[in-house]
């Protein structure tokens, strides 16, 4: 039997008037790559927070392997499991690399967890040869170019060694070589259990590493919840939610319709 | 899609140049202030280069400085403010720290001190030994012997002052200074603040360089200062707003990965010979100072 990671029931969670997220039911299982899919504003960023435990529901329940998850419940020893089971990449480097150093960076997560230092060391050590960081040892993060801190932002949520990873656009503003490098690296981490929950409107990502998405519509409630395949298939939805759209290219002097997600599918064209 | 006709028509050729107008001077000192201030934070050139200073162990290398920072805000003779003199330069010249990189960060405060002290200069402040008499109608207001000194002695303390902290942080990583200050009985919840302050101070002042950037290969007309004045007010909410934004975001990336209010670090190494060496010496020229006092 598979361990329950996430439960979520009518969970809605709005800033101040504004709703970002209404009535959501999910249950995520251990070893899941689940996509979270939708437009921009649809509440994608604020789910993966919700399941971070950064934010709380402002209305329903919310289970992390089989506890509530509220603003008292989320303290002392609880806090400490959960952090130490759950990652959580951030959309914007510049604001989750904010340590003096990228080794710092990167030990900075296991040293807050109360992991021995000479742990911590081999870890940060291993990690940095494993993406090839250790010429970067010394250098501030926010020196970096974007692929590098991209993947510092990675390296430092890996060094908890999470069960569970939450990353929210992880593609995005990414080159092609470091876009490959990632799915690779996300690929082999799916042979060992880990949990994969990905905010993205990128198709190829979805494709290629999550078998399962939950779309989000632009009233931000769950529209559908389902394998991956078939979800791709349903063109009309994908429409309707606005992941991908339609217009005219022009290939020598025919003109035909394609889709098109926002990020994904441009390139073969250009 | 269809594209109204104006948008479709290039510019043919370059027009010739009428005299193009200086930016606007509110956004022209933005962005000089924000410039030259990134280039006072950012000594980490200077701090890996190959030097005396550079080779002492954080924790040492600041409580050294602030022994001399203390002995020259004690010493009241000439014998004493001439040797700390001498070390500031002495360090200086060891730990391969140019003049222009002193200069440019002790400069600002000997001005700012200079203009403070003026007013000691006269007799009205600092009555004594006229040396230049100037007559204000029927008043007669004199620079006195006494009120020279006076001014003299505070403007080279504080710029002596300023000039070891400077050499600190010309000789010393960020990192390094952090790590150093969490190895000190310094409150850890200083030290974090301390940290966040200098991260932010960063992060904003390339977000400023970056917007008048923008905005400046946007603009044509370097027009009016109305116009200047506006922009300016709506930059700042835009600040305001968007460094509260980060506030909250990297608050919650540090929370995401198990920090819980207080930044645990790994302990240092212990000191070494030549940092008991140096530490040593600081507080000797410190007690000397004391005892000439
Ligand atoms: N800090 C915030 N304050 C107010 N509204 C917010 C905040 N963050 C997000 N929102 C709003 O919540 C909705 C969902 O945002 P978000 O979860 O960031 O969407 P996504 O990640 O899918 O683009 C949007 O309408 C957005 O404007
Ligand atoms: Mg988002």
């Amino acid at each position: 039997m598979t361990r329950e990671i996430y439960r979520l029931e009518g969970v809605s969670y709005s800033y101040g008037r504004y709703p970002a997220l209404r009535d959501v039911d999910l249950v995520v299982e251990e070893g899941e790559s689940i996509a979270i899919l939708g437009a921009n504003g649809s509440g994608k960023s604020t789910l993966l927070k919700l399941l971070d435990g950064l934010i709380f529901p402002t209305e329903g329940t919310l289970l992390a392997f089989g506890r509530p998850v509220t603003e008292e419940n989320l303290s002392g020893g609880f806090l400490a499991e959960f952090r130490k089971r759950i990652g959580f990449v951030f959309h914007e480097p510049d604001v989750q690399l904010f340590c003096p150093t990228v080794f710092d960076e990167l030990s900075f997560g296991p040293l807050q967890l109360d992991l021995p230092v000479e742990e911590v060391k081999k870890r940060v050590s291993d990690l940095m040869g494993m993406l090839g960081l250790h010429s970067l040892r010394d250098r501030p993060p926010y020196t970096l170019s974007s692929g590098e801190k991209k993947k510092v932002a990675l390296a430092s949520v890996l060094t908890v060694n999470p069960d569970v990873l939450l990353m929210d656009e992880p593609t995005n503003g990414l080159d092609p070589r470091t876009q490959v490098w990632l799915f690779e690296l996300i690929e082999a981490l799916r042979g060992f259990n880990k949990t994969f929950i990905i905010a993205t409107h990128d198709l190829s990502l979805v494709e290629d590493l999550t078998d399962r998405v939950v779309l989000l519509d632009e009233a931000h409630r769950v529209v559908a919840d389902g394998d991956t395949v078939d979800i791709l298939r349903d063109k009309d939805l994908l429409l309707r939610t606005n992941i991908i759209h339609e217009h005219p290219h022009r290939h020598g002097d025919v003109v035909h319709i394609h889709s098109h997600g926002p990020y994904a599918g441009h390139d073969e064209h250009e | 899609m269809n594209l109204p006709e104006w948008l479709k028509v290039s510019v043919p050729a370059l027009t010739p140049e009428r005299g193009v107008k200086e930016p606007g001077f509110i956004k022209k000192n933005l962005e000089e202030i924000a410039s030259l201030m990134r280039w006072m934070m950012d000594t980490e050139e200077s701090a890996g280069r190959r030097g005396l200073l550079q080779t002492f162990d954080p924790r040492a290398r600041i409580l050294g400085i602030l022994f001399l920072v203390v002995a020259t805000a004690v010493t009241g003779n000439t014998i004493g403010f001439v040797s700390i003199m001498i070390i500031i330069l002495l360090l200086s010249y060891l730990s391969s720290v140019g003049i222009t990189d002193m200069v440019g960060r002790v400069l600002p405060s000997f001005v700012f001190t200079g203009v403070m002290v003026l007013p000691a200069l006269l007799s009205i402040v600092t009555p004594g030994t006229h040396i230049l008499t100037i007559m204000i109608g029927t008043k007669e207001i004199g620079i006195t012997y006494e009120g020279l000194r006076t001014a003299g002695t505070l403007l080279v303390r504080v710029t002596m002052m300023v000039s070891l902290v400077a050499l600190l942080l010309l000789t010393t990583r960020q990192a390094d200074l952090f790590t150093g200050l969490r190895g000190l009985p310094v409150p850890a919840f200083l030290v974090t603040a301390l940290f966040m302050a200098f991260r932010y101070i960063f992060i904003l002042l390339r977000m400023a360089e970056d917007v008048n950037l923008a905005r400046r290969s946007r603009t044509i007309d370097h027009g009016l200062l109305r116009d200047t004045q506006g922009w300016f007010a709506s930059r700042i909410a835009f600040f305001v707003e968007r460094s509260m934004k980060m506030a909250e975001d990297i608050s919650m990336a540090m929370c995401s990965r198990g920090f819980t209010g207080e930044i645990k670090g790994m302990d240092m190494d212990g000191m070494k010979r030549r940092d008991y060496l140096w530490l040593g010496g600081t507080s000797f020229v410190f007690f000397i100072i004391l005892g000439l006092y």
